[in-house]
């Protein structure tokens, strides 16, 4: 062997006081300058990996070395100290101070008792244009886009002299164009001598960055891979454990009459600024219709307003001959419309209640659940029960909070839930965001069937693959306008939709009515 | 996962709470008194020392119990309403009202005074609620204000207008015998009041967990934004549930003034017990079925702590502080179980490993969010 490693990681074990073996003699051999990614599901323990490594877990059994040198990791403190810098998924930044405050905080350059602020603000701009993140010193964090927030995160531990840096899925929060940013900035800090740990579950992102990867699967090491060598479908076999296909089949099926129809809609956000503006289009029974749009234009308002939780401005919804423009939540539901939301956690599940009142909370207004104001429970607990079982959910029991499920089951739970109504028409929001492979496939699948029995659905999604994949139609939102659509995706490319979304371009009105 | 059950734990903790109080209070106690065994021994021993003092205990387990009853409901929907007191003079004067007019003179006024409470408690309840559903005002707030005006409605009304002219009173007469409450064994303090009590227990846990509008008020509480979008009208549940809740505390109000132990109106009636009610609905954390067992303890603390001031040379003022250290303990203990209870609950994010602990966040729990909001 030449060099020795960067970063060794032997034999870790850890086992949460629950009993969950969360690392099982995971090894990890890190070499320096290069960027080596950490792929696994939710739960695979890569997460408590990087706790290990940065000082907030302690292991069970194991040692870590660093330029071959063994080290005790007893706090982030000590971490920090070693050269160990990591930038979590939820930023830790003071949103009221600037750029520069943000990075120097608790190492600041003083002058006398003072925050030398000139100091700070030069060094903070010398660090940021050595290793390519650009961003301005003086900004205030809180008014910076997600994208330069981060850059602050990586620039806060680059202050305190990281050669280690751990990226905890740095891509979940940015746009596409963010992440081409991120890249750029992340082959800059490898020139530099910097060593990039990279978490993360999306396999098209690791095979762009990464130089080697590592598979972690059940707290264990299931495969170390030089990225040149490794292919999506090795990796994802390698994650989950079995063959899993992301390909959809574009079978043949009818398109029937027309479900919704959206005349002129326009709504306002949640700060009263227009969000939706005009937008017209109507989707038909049997078929996913894409919305394809950069996050914060309009989509989530406009299928805010379709659910019923938000009350358009403008314009008219039709559902079948009914017109439902205004309809309460519960008057709309009852009509056929479900909704898979954006934000599970916050929207979609009440985390204490059981799965079992989760499941049945949108039917309690209705027999058979219900009888004169009266909860039958046992009627309850079959029907969540035959859900759980129909859909995979992995629980022992539907009287226990939902909280206790995985991230992937919490999802299940929302699906079939919203699915199991029979809808006319299904509001399908970022609906794999967050989850892993095995759990979007099911998602997927789930949609299609859904499609297939006739129900008309219309789904937003970040990631421009899956709607592509999955949609028979797509519309494109920019600055809450209708600005191009697309009867037959079949030969789309991101790119002629990504230029569509940054609103460089706008078909004629003609051709978007006419596909719309 | 672990072999104990978290209900364990929390009684534990709750048992382990109270017995640290007790060392704190013995020594006070050892401090402060020249007969240190005498005080202890009616501090532990007094409330069962009588049929009457049992019966002073239980009275006070009743009315523990319909505040504890009162406030858990408006807490498991999450919202800091604290009116029961209010609700509680209000429904008592409406139960006197009826007891002093010429219904008082047949038994009839016993359940039309309680119907009386109940509805003028649930109005009373009903404009806290109906200000935060239309106008998103604090319930903390307006439920306190609301508080004082109705303590201050009612002795205005008892001085000038309800005792007896130029007497300079602050009560009114005694009820008539057929409008106060039978006890149920003579000589004590054990009346209708302690059956009311049990009835509202089963009604409002049946209310909770097995009506539609007790799993819509859950729902609510557990997550408002999960409610709305699960179809569940999110404002109209909160104005009910704070009616409902007031209703009790109206009722709270008639057990206190047709009950044996007053029987007529008097001002400061209530005594503050619709905050201890607040202590025992935080130690039951908001169980229906759990309140009456919290108030029962509470209420023989309470009991004891007053015999010890009446029976030893421990000064009054100490009983305070003694009473003050109980609280102070027993609510943290059932504080920090419902805080770690709500942070366990707050998911993991699907990219961290579901099964990680989470480490404590403080201040985190629903008490606090409902403060901040």
């Amino acid at each position: 062997m030449d060099a020795p490693f960067a970063l060794e990681m032997r034999d870790i074990s850890k086992r949460y006081p629950g009993g969950t073996l969360a690392n099982a003699d995971v090894s990890l051999d890190v070499a320096a300058a290069g960027v080596h990614a950490i792929v696994g599901e939710n739960g695979a323990g890569k997460s408590t990996l990087m706790k290990i490594l940065y000082g907030i877990e302690q292991p069970d059994s194991g040692a870590i070395l660093l330029d071959g040198t063994p080290v005790q990791i007893s706090s982030p403190a000590r971490a920090i100290a070693l050269g160990i810098g990591m930038v979590f998924q939820h930023f830790s930044l003071v949103p009221s101070l600037s750029v520069a405050e943000n990075v120097v905080l608790g190492a600041e350059p003083r002058r006398g008792l003072v925050l030398d602020l000139p100091a700070a603000l030069r060094s903070v701009g010398e660090l940021a244009e050595r290793f390519g993140l650009p961003v301005d010193p003086a900004a205030t964090v809180g008014t910076i886009p997600v994208g330069q927030q981060q850059r602050v995160e990586i620039l806060k531990a680059l202050y305190r002299n990281a050669q280690i840096l751990i990226l905890d899925e740095p891509t979940a929060v940015l746009t596409p164009q963010e992440v081409a940013e991120l890249f750029t900035a992340i082959r800059g800090l490898v020139a530099r001598g910097r060593t990039v740990l990279f978490i993360a579950h999306k396999l098209p992102e690791v095979l762009a960055i990464s130089d080697a990867i590592t598979v972690m699967r059940g707290g264990r090491v299931v495969g170390n891979l030089r990225t040149a060598d490794a292919t999506a479908e090795e990796l994802t076999r390698l994650m989950v454990g079995r063959d899993v296909s992301l390909q959809v089949a574009r079978t043949s099926h009818a398109v029937g009459p027309v479900v919704c129809a959206i005349e002129g809609v326009s709504a306002n956000n949640s700060a009263q600024l227009p969000a939706v503006n005009d937008v017209s289009f109507v989707v038909r029974s049997g078929e996913i219709l894409g919305i394809a749009a950069v996050e914060g234009n309009g989509q989530s308002e406009l299928l805010e307003v379709l659910s019923g939780l938000r009350q358009p401005t403008a314009g008219r919804i039709t559902l079948g001959a009914e017109d439902v423009t205004g309809w309460s939540v519960r008057h709309l539901r009852q009509a056929g419309v479900a909704s898979i939301p954006e934000d599970r956690l916050a929207r979609g599940l009440a985390a204490e209640a059981t799965i079992a009142e989760n499941m049945v909370a949108e039917r309690i207004d209705r027999p058979p659940l219900v009888n004169r104001g009266i909860l039958d429970w046992s009627a309850i607990r079959r029907a969540a029960t035959e859900l759980v079982n129909a859909y995979g959910v992995r629980t022992s029991s539907v009287q226990v909070p939902v909280d206790t499920l995985s991230g992937g089951n919490m999802q299940k739970v929302v699906i079939a839930r919203e699915l199991s109504s029979q809808p006319k028409l299904l509001l399908a929001a970022q609906p794999t965001r967050g989850i892993d492979i095995g759990a979007t496939e099911f998602v997927w699948q789930s949609l299609i069937q859904a499609r297939n029995r006739g129900a008309a659905i219309i789904l937003t999604s970040a990631d421009l693959t899956e709607l592509l994949a999955l949609a028979d139609r797509i519309i494109v939102l920019s600055k809450g306008r209708l600005v191009a659509a697309f009867p037959d995706p079949a030969n789309l490319t991101p790119e002629d939709l990504g230029t569509y979304m940054l609103g460089a371009r706008e078909q004629p009105a003609a051709e978007r009515a006419m596909a719309s | 996962m672990s072999r104990w059950p978290e209900w364990a734990f929390e009684v534990l903790r709750t048992v382990l709470a109270l017995v640290v109080a007790l060392i704190i209070t013995f020594i006070i106690v050892l401090v402060v008194s020249a007969e240190p065994g005498e005080a202890f021994a009616a501090l532990l021993g007094g409330p069962l020392g009588s049929p009457r003092t049992i019966g002073v205990w239980l009275d006070d387990v009743a009315k523990l119990t319909l505040a504890g009853l009162a406030l858990s409901l408006v807490f498991q929907a999450r919202l800091f309403a604290l009116g029961a007191q209010g609700q509680a003079y209000l429904g008592g004067l409406a139960a006197g009202v009826i007891a002093l007019s010429s219904l008082g003179q047949s038994w009839l006024s016993i359940p039309l005074g309680l119907v009386a409470a109940a509805v003028t408690g649930a109005a009373y309840g009903w404009i806290p609620g109906i200000i935060k559903a239309r106008f998103g005002a604090n319930e903390i707030v307006s439920t306190l204000m609301l508080n004082y005006i109705a303590i201050d409605v009612f002795a205005w009304l008892i001085r000038t207008r309800i005792s007896p002219p130029g007497s300079g009173l602050t009560r009114s007469d005694p009820f008539p015998e057929s409008a106060v409450y039978p006890t149920l064994i003579p000589r004590t303090r054990i009346d209708l009041g302690i059956v009311i009590a049990i009835i509202a227990v089963i009604a409002i846990w049946f209310y909770l967990y097995r009506t539609k509008r007790g799993f819509e008020l859950r729902m609510v509480g557990f997550n408002p934004r999960f409610a709305e979008y699960a179809g569940i009208n999110v404002p109209r549940t909160i104005v009910r549930t704070m009616a409902v809740s007031g209703a009790i505390g109206g009722i709270l109000g008639a057990v206190f003034v047709q009950g044996s132990a007053y029987g007529e109106l008097a001002v400061g009636f209530e005594g503050l017990i619709t905050f201890e009610g607040i202590l025992v609905a935080i130690v039951a954390r908001n169980r229906p079925l759990i309140v009456p067992v919290a108030a029962l303890f509470y209420g023989y603390l309470r009991q004891g702590a007053v015999l010890m001031g009446l029976r030893s040379d421990v000064p009054t003022e100490m009983i305070g502080i003694i009473q003050g250290v109980v609280i102070l303990l027993v609510a943290s203990a059932g504080l920090y179980g419902w805080l770690r209870a709500s942070q366990a609950n707050r998911a993991p994010d699907t990219d961290s490993d579901p099964d990680a602990p989470q480490p404590p966040i403080i201040g985190g729990g629903p008490l606090t969010e409902q403060a901040v909001r």
